[in-house]
């Protein structure tokens, strides 16, 4: 496994602020009525799409999870999050063309699309490995999705095929406890995601969600696995979601407001936060850096936001040409 | 063409053109690959043979598990590649309704034109063997309300060879649907490539008093009306091959030479092909017919099994009787 030099350990601090910053600034677009779709905020989750996507090829294929609508994934694996503003604004400049709400597609990085049901990541992430596969060339495919998606039987059918053909295939399972309104302990009948990996006869890890290098020294080890022609792995995220499912929703359990100490407690833990400190501590980060780079992240978010506003919608008269292919 | 005698003709089942068809595009692109339950030694024969040309890399025998299939069959072809999918039966493209209906077709509209799904999803289709309601449909017009897919369904080994390379070579998802009744059918069909492209008629019959449009199975049945009508009523029937992309100008230039149109039509009447294709022909040809448009279609029931099959599924006398009516009543008669 590569190991982080300095650089790498500022970068991950720098995309984990800048995926913190763009996610309040879509979820204040979204409060001001800017926002032409939906958002399902990331916070929380932030230190997983980063660990996981920091140290990927640009070729491996990228299935992200719908939190933050792919920010801290993309962000990660050097995609620009001002492409993601203007979607969500329904601009041309989008990474969809602003023809597909929020869903990402950047097939230069990895990105061919996501669909809007989870959990069927599983089974097109499996297809992506197995083109990989096919292909040769040492791409392997990364999945992300939540504890709900583990619900689907898409997760059996996909992990009983891929561990059968030794698929490279990493599949992150970011366990925030909730599905929508539905905690994961009233509708699921393991405590662990990663023990239900041993019935298909693959590895599967517990990991701290809110720690960025534990998710990242994971990740790295499942990718290699797969790279090696070993097969998938189902790596499990322990995390928090620190707001409702999506802007504008009520925050409950079942129907019954979430606990404000639950919330807190998770939030002392704040993967930004830990990773700060940790950084600092280790002189890595100085007090002034940390300022700069929030500052800069700012002016990011100003800046996309500005050019989002300024782009074109698209042509309607696209659309009827886009339903087949050439 | 197929009708040139100067061509090398050799004679081939419905089942086996299809399968020498796959075989012609694995050998011309090694992209292509067929992926599905039992396809290696194939119970109806499509792809029987082609493990032992091929591999079982690019044969592969697929768990129980149709999302699976199809989602790695969307996943591959975004990737790169050119799945062919084996529902075995057709009814089996519900179980991977996410995949096909949501992903396969909707992916490249909706991630703005930028990664297409170049597959086939294929499976035997159709009644007439008694098998009950979850192993005798023709899915046909729940494909076309899903747009992003296309839908191919064959009458005949010349064509099912022809459109089937087609299919293979679209650069988007194409369900393929073979019927049951037309496996053992055999045709001569030419030695050297041919390709029908999607979306193309063909007159399988001529005729001026009254045009039959129908597909698949049904073209058989219509053939035989318009034989045992023959001394009475000219019957022109259109066999469409393809649903979607559909060739309504064909349609559309036999009504205005027969006035007169019976759709038949082996799916689900309610919201059916034919209630599209009849709206089409009310829109587009309107003045130029002498009596109402006429469907034959599956009753708006499942299909029943065994002796009861019957009374679900278009029949030959359903058809003659519906051809005699439209010959003998509105304006012109």
């Amino acid at each position: 496994m590569k190991k982080l030099g300095k650089q790498d350990l500022l970068l991950m601090y720098r995309n984990l602020v800048r995926a913190r910053k763009f996610d309040e600034l879509n979820i204040r677009m979204a409060t001001e009525g800017k926002l032409l779709t939906f958002y399902h905020s990331c916070q929380g989750h932030e230190a997983i799409g980063v660990g996981a996507c920091t140290g990927l090829r640009k070729d491996d294929y990228l299935y992200p999870h719908h939190r933050g609508h792919a920010l801290s994934y993309a962000i990660a694996k050097g995609m620009d999050p001002k492409d993601s503003i203007a979607e969500h604004l329904g601009r041309a400049t989008g990474w969809g063309g602003g023809i597909t709400g929020f869903h990402i597609c950047v097939p230069e990085y990895g990105v061919l699309g996501v669909g809007g049901t989870i959990g069927s990541g599983f089974v097109l992430s499996a297809g992506f490995a197995l083109a990989a596969k096919k292909r040769g060339a040492g791409q392997i495919a990364i999945m992300f999705t939540g504890d709900g998606g583990i619900q689907r039987g898409q997760f059996h059918e996909a992990a009983n095929m891929a561990s059968c053909w030794k698929l490279p295939v990493v599949w992150v399972v970011e366990n925030n406890q909730m599905a929508w309104f539905t905690p994961y302990k009233d509708t699921s009948a393991v405590e662990d995601i990663a023990t239900l990996a041993a019935s298909y006869n693959m590895p599967g890890e517990i990991v701290d969600g809110m720690d960025v290098l534990a998710v990242h020294t994971a990740v790295q080890k499942a990718v290699e696995r797969a790279r090696n022609g070993e097969g998938p792995s189902l790596i499990e995220c322990k995390t928090y979601r620190y707001r409702s499912h999506s802007e504008g929703r009520p925050d409950v359990s079942h129907y019954l407001p979430r606990s404000k100490e639950e919330i807190a407690a998770w939030k002392e833990r704040d993967p930004v936060k830990l990773y700060e400190e940790k950084l600092l501590k280790e002189k890595v980060l100085t007090k002034e850096l940390v300022k700069k780079i929030s500052q800069e992240a700012d002016s990011e978010c100003e800046e996309a936001e500005r050019f989002g506003l300024e782009s074109p919608f698209p042509d309607p008269s696209i659309l009827s040409k886009m339903v087949y292919a050439p | 063409m197929h009708r040139d005698k100067e061509l090398q003709m050799k004679e081939l089942s419905y089942w086996n053109a299809i399968s020498e068809a796959i075989a012609e595009e694995m050998k011309r692109d090694e992209t292509v690959f067929v992926i599905g339950e039992n396809v290696q030694e194939s119970p109806f024969l499509v792809t029987k043979g082609l493990v032992q040309q091929f591999g079982p890399d690019r044969v592969m025998d697929a768990p129980l598990s149709e999302l699976a299939i199809a989602g790695a069959t969307v996943g591959a072809a975004m990737a790169g590649y050119r799945p062919i999918c084996d529902l075995t039966f057709a009814d089996f493209i519900y179980c991977a309704a996410d995949e096909v209906l949501m992903k396969a077709a909707q992916q490249y509209f909706s991630h703005n034109a930028k990664v297409n799904v170049p597959c086939v999803f294929m499976g035997v289709a159709g009644a007439g063997f008694g098998n009950g309601p979850e192993h005798s449909r023709i899915p046909a017009a729940m494909i076309m309300n899903n747009p992003g897919l296309k839908l191919v369904m064959p009458s005949t080994p010349y064509d099912a060879k022809g459109l089937m390379k087609a299919a293979i070579r679209d650069n988007n998802p194409v369900c393929f649907f073979f019927h049951k009744k037309c496996m053992p059918m055999k045709q001569e069909i030419p030695d050297e490539e041919y390709i029908i492209p999607l979306g193309v008629a063909d007159v399988k019959r001529v005729g001026s008093d009254v045009t039959v449009v129908a597909t698949s199975y049904m073209v058989h049945l219509a053939l035989e009306a318009a034989k045992n009508l023959e001394d009475k009523i000219s019957v022109e029937v259109i066999d469409l091959r393809s649903l979607v992309p559909l060739d309504i100008d064909a349609i559309i230039n036999s009504v205005k030479k027969t006035g007169r149109v019976v759709v038949v039509d082996e799916d689900t009447e309610c919201c059916g092909v034919a209630a599209e294709i009849g709206q089409q022909i009310m829109e587009l040809a309107f003045d130029y017919l002498d009596a109402p448009v006429a469907r034959v279609c599956a009753a708006n029931m499942p299909i029943a099994g065994a002796a009861m099959e019957k009374y679900v599924i278009p029949q030959l006398a359903q058809v003659q009787n519906a051809i005699e009516a439209a010959a003998g009543s509105g304006a012109g008669a």
